[in-house]
């Protein structure tokens, strides 16, 4: 039981970690740790949502943040665009710039961001500043485990293509 | 010879296929999915193709693959055009 405590009080310390952080972390085995999970789960205070390659473990009242966090960092230049702004708040041109995209892209993935909530738009003089409105280091934390598939690396790209090409603005 | 190429481009036209639906599943953008039914009519296209090696379908294969090749090409340049 107080393997348990340690485990829900980890997850709840950082929301978003991965299993294999958590059993890195704490030092246990994958089948003990698989064990705990799941009666912590069962009991309905964690949950887990599997990414790309990896599952990240969540505490209860996370969902809807850890449902919009996981779906922008998803593509992989959203997840550019996210670790941009973990510095400073930037407008779109500086954006576009610093990651060597057109604006038609960048402006594609803010729109997705912005409505996902993950970022906020404010505007100044003439352009539109934007700033994450989450916490930074839980950002940070799941972009880093992050391990797109080949096929999602692909897909990324097509997504980039397609936003590139047409009317733009 | 012949088939063997036909094969390694089935192989290719479903691959990108799913690319396509991954990317569109992804982003919901209107030209992934035509990419989607682009890659799968020109897969179909490929095995109709293969087919004709069976002489007796070959006049309305013919036709058919002409067909899915303006489909496709049609949905391709559509992708590109309508973001």
């Amino acid at each position: 039981m107080e393997r348990r405590n340690e485990i829900l009080k980890a997850i709840t310390d950082r929301p978003g970690t991965t299993f294999r952080e958590l059993a890195r972390e704490l030092g246990l085995g994958i089948g003990d740790l698989q064990y705990h999970l799941r009666k912590l789960e069962k009991e309905g205070k964690v949950f887990s949502r599997k990414i790309g390659r990896r599952r990240y473990l969540f505490p209860k009242g996370f969902e809807e943040t850890a449902q919009r966090l996981l779906i922008a960092i998803s593509t992989e230049t959203r997840r550019r665009i996210l670790l941009l702004l973990i510095e400073r708040p930037k407008n779109q041109k500086e954006i576009a710039k610093s990651l060597g995209l057109s604006q038609p892209t960048v402006s594609y993935h803010m729109d997705e961001l912005l409505k996902l909530g993950v970022v906020t738009a404010e505007k100044e003089s003439r352009s539109v500043v934007y700033t994450l409105s989450h916490d930074p280091e839980l950002i940070a934390r799941l972009i880093k485990d992050y391990r797109p598939s080949l096929w999602e690396k692909l897909a990324d790209n097509l997504i980039d293509l397609l936003t590139s090409v047409g009317d733009g603005e | 010879m012949e088939t063997l190429l036909a094969l390694l481009a089935l192989i290719l036209a479903l691959a990108l296929a799913g690319i396509s639906f991954i990317a569109y599943r992804k982003s919901h953008l209107r030209p992934a999915l035509y990419l989607v039914i682009a890659f799968l009519l020109l897969a179909i296209k490929k095995t109709i193709e293969t087919a004709k090696l069976a002489a007796w379908i070959e006049r309305d294969v013919e036709l058919a693959v002409d067909i899915l090749e303006v489909i496709v090409l049609a949905l391709l340049v559509l992708s590109l055009w309508r973001r």
